[in-house]
């Protein structure tokens, strides 16, 4: 009939390619292999750098600089258990603190919060994990830390003062505010938009007729989430504390603004110590010789702690995925 | 076309007592009403099966009965739901009790994040104390009346969530009947089975209406015909003909009742 159904007008309708060749293509999977590639690069050469830069440290203290609590620049002797201790201890009270205050923050705003009261508290918590770290030291250091000292320091001194364990874990020597519990407490704070964020994502994503089959068995709001929600999110709820973790190990300028950067090691949490973040960044500007290399091994100390961490997280996300 | 539907002989027991008695029953979500004037009675150990094309507020209803549509508050019915002369959508019900007495089985298969022991005997746990040989006794039972026993009866410490999604149903049924209740809901129970689980599921409603007061829920009008005894059609919130399953499906008073029973709309 006419062109419509001529079978030569069809190549008109699909154009050939332009460029059947793969040039392209292989230029464009080696550019991906090659940012992928770029990661493992850039940590090794931080890892080896560390490594290298705290070597002399190492050699020249032994065991010792990991077991050693005296940090003296004069005479050149560096042990870094102090630091250790508090960057330990200020993590593990943060999210003594932390994770329980989170995981109400999240219960309460996917299973029981009005309309009119989740929004803001939703946008409260976005907001607070977007305040810079400097913030809440400041924060810390000139609002918290004063009222700290006055109406729990002191008090609680007097009270635990003779106590035996008690009185030796919560009596501070000099209740200035300072210490490793303020900086758990400040820490706390900052990782608790993290984790109640996280949480919170996970809780809402559990399906409604899940919590609906829960509910229509006759469990109460706290049955629910006790037996049901928090084991169903479980493995994302790990996760979310142990990210927390790992911001509460590296955080360094707010810590180092309330921690008291003391360098000896206390039996009470009431009192100043340091971490091994703030120790690096107040000596780093005058560290020369020995002392820098000190530093650096300090810094692989805390890569080596955040690793193990890391490494944790992953063994109990996959024992609680088994099961 | 109506020879097509596969009637089972149904036994119907004209003097059953009514067990839930819906009177005057709205329902708003938020602003919009979704169901209307509803009257309904469900008579004790009957298969009651609410059809009707989606959107019709068959779902609705079953979620009234045992208030779980009050865990979300722009939700509201008022009316009369009345269970052994208790109005359950008043404000002074317990609804934790309620829910004991009221199962409920979803569309989805809802095993909790425990073992299938756990998950049978979370139920009864929440309102006795068993003990120990006793509450084993109550969870064998009622896996066995679920027909998932022998499937299980050697796994019975490993997780729910590793079952096929058959026997997850039959989990979450066996989770429900272990708590006694009077009336069992079914919403749409078969709608993500596979036509083997959905057989073993409608045999076992066959036996469960033996003890237990059954309102289902269903999409599939085969289904409604064989399992139940009566049949309610709704349509657009309203309740167009209630009446015996057989009447439903062979000689329905209402031309819209005839035409969503032989496919014609829906």
């Amino acid at each position: 009939m006419t062109a419509v159904t001529d079978p030569t007008s069809i190549p008109a309708a699909h154009p050939q390619r332009k460029t059947p060749k793969g040039t392209f293509d292989l230029i464009f999977r080696n550019a991906s292999f090659l940012s992928a590639l770029f990661v493992l690069l850039l940590l090794a050469g931080i890892m080896l750098s560390m490594v290298i830069g705290g070597w002399p440290a190492f050699r020249e203290m032994g065991i010792g600089f990991v077991t050693g609590s005296q940090w003296d620049t004069q005479q050149d002797v560096y042990g870094a258990w102090p630091a250790i201790a508090g960057t330990l201890s200020t993590a593990f009270l943060a999210l003594l603190i932390g994770v329980p205050l989170s995981l109400g923050i999240a219960v309460y705003l996917t299973q029981l919060a009005p309309l009119w009261f989740k929004q803001p508290v939703s946008t409260a918590i976005e907001l607070l994990a977007a305040v810079p770290s400097i913030i809440y030291g400041m924060w810390g250091l000139f609002v918290f830390v004063p009222l700290f000292a006055a109406y729990v320091q002191t008090p609680l001194s007097n009270i635990v003062e003779g106590m035996p364990i008690i009185g030796t874990i919560l009596s501070s020597r000099s209740p200035s505010g300072l210490g490793i519990l303020t900086a758990g407490i400040i820490l706390a704070f900052m990782i608790i938009p993290f984790i109640a964020s996280i949480v919170r994502d996970m809780l809402d994503q559990i399906p409604s007729v899940l919590r609906e089959s829960a509910y229509g068995i006759g469990a109460t709001t706290w049955e629910v989430v006790r037996h049901v929600l928090v084991p169903q999110a479980g493995v994302s709820i790990i996760g979310a504390c142990m990210l927390g973790l790992g911001r509460a190990l590296g955080e360094t300028m707010a810590v180092t603004f309330v921690v008291g950067n003391a360098n000896r090691l206390s039996a009470s949490i009431m009192d100043p110590g340091s971490t091994i973040a703030s120790r690096i960044a107040n000596e780093f500007n005058e560290a020369i010789g020995l002392q820098l290399n000190a530093l650096i091994a300090l810094g692989c100390i805390l890569f080596f702690v955040t690793f193990v961490v890391l490494v944790i997280a992953r063994i109990l996300v996959a024992r609680v995925k088994a099961f | 076309m109506l020879s097509t539907l596969e009637l089972s002989p149904q036994t119907l027991d004209v003097d059953a007592p009514v067990r839930i008695k819906v009177k005057n029953l709205d329902f708003y979500y938020g602003e919009h009403k979704a169901l209307k004037n509803i009257n309904l009675d469900f008579r004790d150990r009957h298969v009651t099966a609410l059809i009707g094309p989606s959107g019709c507020g068959k779902s609705t209803l079953l979620r009234i009965f045992n208030r779980i549509y009050s865990l979300y508050p722009e939700q509201k019915a008022t009316g009369e739901v009345m269970l052994d002369g208790r109005n359950v959508i008043s404000n002074d019900v317990d609804v934790n009790e309620l829910r004991s007495r009221i199962g409920m089985v979803f569309q989805k298969p809802t095993p909790f994040p425990m073992s299938i022991y756990d998950n049978v005997a979370f139920g009864i746990r929440l309102y006795e104390k068993p003990p120990k040989s006793e509450l084993d006794d109550r969870v064998e039972g009622a896996l066995r009346r679920a027909a998932l026993w022998d499937e299980v009866k050697d796994k019975l410490k490993t997780s729910g969530m590793g079952l096929s999604g058959g026997q997850q149903q039959r989990l979450c049924i066996a989770r429900t009947i272990a708590q006694k209740p009077e009336v069992i809901l079914f919403d749409e129970p078969t709608s993500a089975l596979d036509p083997i689980s959905t057989g073993k599921i409608e045999d076992l409603l066959e036996q469960l209406k033996t003890d237990f007061t059954i309102v289902i829920v269903t999409h599939n009008m085969q289904q409604a015909a064989r399992i139940s005894q009566y049949t309610a059609f709704m349509y657009l919130g309203e309740v167009i003909e209630f009446a015996p399953t057989n009447t439903i499906f062979m000689n329905p008073s209402k031309k819209q009742t005839q035409d969503y029973v032989t496919g014609r709309f829906g």
